[in-house]
């Protein structure tokens, strides 16, 4: 391309240059057909003058000896040649001796004198010599051949000069166009060149107004997501501070100080259900499982769900006996069901028949397993949204009703917990969501778990408490005390090993995500500091713990209850008076 | 053709004369027309010996019957740039130096004896008679009014005489060896 281009660039007048170069080679046809002409006129011309030699010599005698007869038969005899017009011998004193004429007047009666005028005539003379002297002379004239036939003669040059010339012009032409079509050419990959650019630009504004919408999606679910929690979240409070606000008043009977009492609790242990399917669809709950009986399981949820479906749906359950057990996390169990059957109930705000099934199965790795179906006679999912149903964020219901997690929980709750989850349904004749679970390996019935004595008395010992929050960490004192500890509060890191260093304690307790130094790099300086001390953490959920692990500290999850810290503080300084039955060179 | 319209008649007599003409010679005749040509010959004459330096001799052998006219015509010719000298001979004796020779004699017979003595010598042999063994290699003869001449080219070429072919197309007639 470029040295086309750079040739075509030299040579810009390549048409011009062909014109010229076939405008010199007729110039040269026309050259040599001159030049082959004049040749062919100087031949004719000695061709002439050696024909006047010849006669010449041949006359020498009858010049000689006057003989006229055989002069004439000389003269005569070059007469055969059609060209030849005219010849005639002089004698000594230029008188003519014998003469031979193809017209009158052709011949000059004198040697020397004019002859009539001629075209196409050549004339030579000779002088007529005996022995060295001259006794005479001889003139021939010769008509040229006519032009017709000369350039007859040189047609064939000529044709060839034209030919040579057309194909230098075509050439020039053709090269001509070459250019052109080079010039399109460049400037086709320039245009070319130019859309292309655009194409990126725009490529470009593409990827950004892509990033836009995706950001804006982002916002959007978000917005659904916090819409969401926020209504359900404003509901729990609703109650919890309701009932917060009776217990404070004074002269509240016993039943009723209970009752509301109960019911924050209750309403707590939701909320924090409802954070807990946050972080099961984000997969980052840490699960408890237990080795269960589905059918008790949903046995035992019989109450919750007729209040939560409500009255216009009918809730039918058809449970297959002898189920093998499994082994799963029993409030996301119960989470997931709850999930399944309010959106159950959402599809059907008419009413209609909710059916909770269980048979055996099989997973598709040929595990065995139960199936727990849910059935609904309501109006079905469309195709394309059912190919989403359990996308994190996705709903299908106006902001504030629903958080678009429930699904997803129950899928992230299946996967974790080593099962599937299918939907099937069709547009006007219900869906059924069932989950397939696998069964425990041991199947052996679990010890039911020990209700913790919360109230059980002799507890004592030192306890550490560190949160950079004022309110847990009051609670977690009043907690703590109220188990029959004695309790030391700090509010970070550095200060809680100030306080280890000076103090000897039997337990910390401590956050994990606190400002300065988190309670997993706490955790490790008091190891160093005071080896074998029994260190809890609590979190409420924490990045680090999901991606390292807790290093075998225990942890609490928030929020906790008081029989959950119970436990965790009963079971870390258990361990650790075993540990102390040892004799230790600290005491 | 030959002796062909008037104007060619006399334009042959105007050359006659005009070749004839000599500066002393006012009237052409048959004598001063072969004087002349005689004087003419050896321009068509080759020797087999080259005629080395000197003048070309024209000899008269026997009876002069030109006179002032050879001497005349002689006098401003010149065969290769050289002179032409007119010896009288009474008889062949002497006539080896001879390149040319008019040969007569009172009778044929004796012009015969003379050019028996010349025979295959280099000496070219003209006669004025024509009969038998008296004529010469060339001999003339008057042909319609004009000196003409006969070429017996089978003699020269015995005398290892050339002649020159310019020279047999003039003569009336050519013989020619078998």
């Amino acid at each position: 391309m470029r040295p086309l281009t750079r040739l075509a660039g030299r040579w810009p007048n390549m048409p011009i240059a062909g014109a010229l170069l076939a405008l010199l080679l007729l110039l040269a046809g026309v050259g040599v057909i001159v030049v082959s002409a004049r040749n062919n006129v100087a031949l004719k011309r000695q061709e002439t003058q050696v024909q006047a030699q010849i006669l010449a010599a041949s006359v020498t005698a009858a010049l000689d000896f006057g003989d006229v007869a055989t002069a004439r038969q000389s003269v005569e005899a070059l007469g055969v040649n059609r060209q030849v017009v005219a010849a005639g011998v002089y004698d000594k004193q230029g008188n003519l001796f014998a003469g031979y004429s193809r017209g009158s007047g052709l011949l000059p009666p004198r040697f020397g004198a004019p002859a009539r005028r001629g075209a196409n005539m050549l004339e030579a003379s000779a002088a007529v010599e005996r022995g060295g002297t001259r006794i005479g002379s001889v003139y021939l004239r010769v008509q040229r051949e006519p032009v017709s036939r000369r350039l007859a003669r040189f047609s064939l040059i000529g044709l060839l000069a034209v030919m040579a010339a057309l194909v230098a012009l075509v050439l020039g032409i053709a090269h001509g166009a070459l250019r052109r079509a080079n010039r399109e050419l460049e400037e086709r990959a320039e245009a070319l060149g130019r859309a292309y650019a655009e194409l990126q630009v725009q490529v470009e504004e593409r990827a950004r107004a892509e990033e836009e919408l995706r950001q804006a999606q982002k916002m959007q679910a978000l917005g659904q997501l916090t819409g969401g929690i926020a209504h359900d979240f404003n509901n729990l409070l609703t109650v919890i501070q309701g009932s917060a606000d009776i217990l404070r008043r004074p002269g509240l009977d016993e039943a009723k100080r209970l009752r509301f009492a109960e019911a924050i609790v209750k309403t707590a242990g939701r909320a924090a259900a409802l954070t807990g399917q946050l972080l099961t669809f984000a997969r980052r709950q840490p699960l408890k499982p237990r080795s269960i009986d589905l059918n008790a399981q949903i046995e035992g949820m019989a109450d919750l769900l007729d209040r939560t479906i409500g009255e216009r749906v009918a809730v039918r359950t058809d449970l297959a006996p002898g189920l093998c057990r499994i082994e799963v996390d029993p409030a996301q169990l119960e989470a997931a069901i709850l999930n399944i059957c309010v959106n159950a109930r959402d599809a059907m705000p008419d009413g209609g028949t909710l059916t909770i099934a269980t048979s055996d199965a099989e997973l598709a790795d040929g595990r065995r397993a139960v199936a727990l179906a849910v059935t609904d006679s309501g109006s079905g999912i469309e195709p394309e949204v059912l190919a989403r149903v359990f996308e994190p964020f996705f709903t299908t219901k106006s902001v504030g009703k629903g958080t678009g997690l429930g699904l997803s929980q129950v899928y992230g709750f299946a996967a974790q917990s080593g099962g599937e989850t299918k939907v099937a349904s069709e547009p006007g004749a219900g869906t059924t969501v069932t989950l397939l679970l696998p069964c425990n390996a041991n199947s052996a019935p679990d010890e039911p778990a020990a209700t913790p004595e919360a109230t059980r008395d002799g507890r004592s010992g030192h306890i550490l408490v560190v949160d950079d929050n004022d309110e847990v960490g009051v609670l977690a004192e009043a907690l703590c005390a109220e188990l029959g500890y004695r309790v030391s509060r700090v509010r970070s890191g550095p200060e809680a090993l100030a306080a280890a260093g000076s103090t000897r304690f039997d337990a910390v307790f401590t956050d994990v995500v606190m400002p300065g130094m988190t309670g997993l790099e706490l955790a490790d300086a008091l190891r160093e500091l005071t080896p074998g001390l029994p260190i809890i953490l609590a979190t409420g959920f924490s990045d680090e713990i999901a991606r390292q692990g807790t290093g075998g500290l225990p942890v609490v999850y928030k929020p906790y209850r008081l029989e959950t810290l119970a436990e965790a503080l009963d079971a870390a300084m258990g361990t650790t008076e075993t540990g102390k039955a040892a004799p230790s060179p600290g005491t | 053709m030959r002796g062909g319209g008037p104007l060619a008649k006399g334009m042959a007599v105007l050359a006659a004369a005009a070749l004839a003409c000599a500066p002393a010679a006012a009237q052409p005749s048959d004598m001063a027309v072969k004087a002349a040509f005689l004087t003419k010959f050896p321009a068509y004459v080759s020797w087999p010996r080259p005629p080395a330096g000197g003048a070309l001799n024209l000899c008269l052998i026997g009876t002069d019957p030109f006179g002032g006219l050879i001497d005349a015509a002689a006098r401003g010719q010149q065969v290769d740039g050289r002179p032409i000298a007119v010896r009288r001979l009474p008889g062949t004796d002497g006539a080896d130096a001879c390149h040319i020779a008019f040969v007569q004699g009172p009778s044929d017979a004796r012009t015969a004896q003379m050019l028996q003595a010349l025979r295959g010598k280099p000496v070219l042999t003209v006669t004025d008679s024509r009969g038998g063994a008296a004529r010469g290699m060339i001999f003339f003869v008057v042909d319609g009014g004009r000196v003409r001449f006969h070429i017996d080219q089978a003699a020269a070429q015995q005398s290892g005489l050339g002649l020159s072919s310019r020279l047999l197309a003039i003569a009336l007639s050519v013989r020619t060896a078998r």
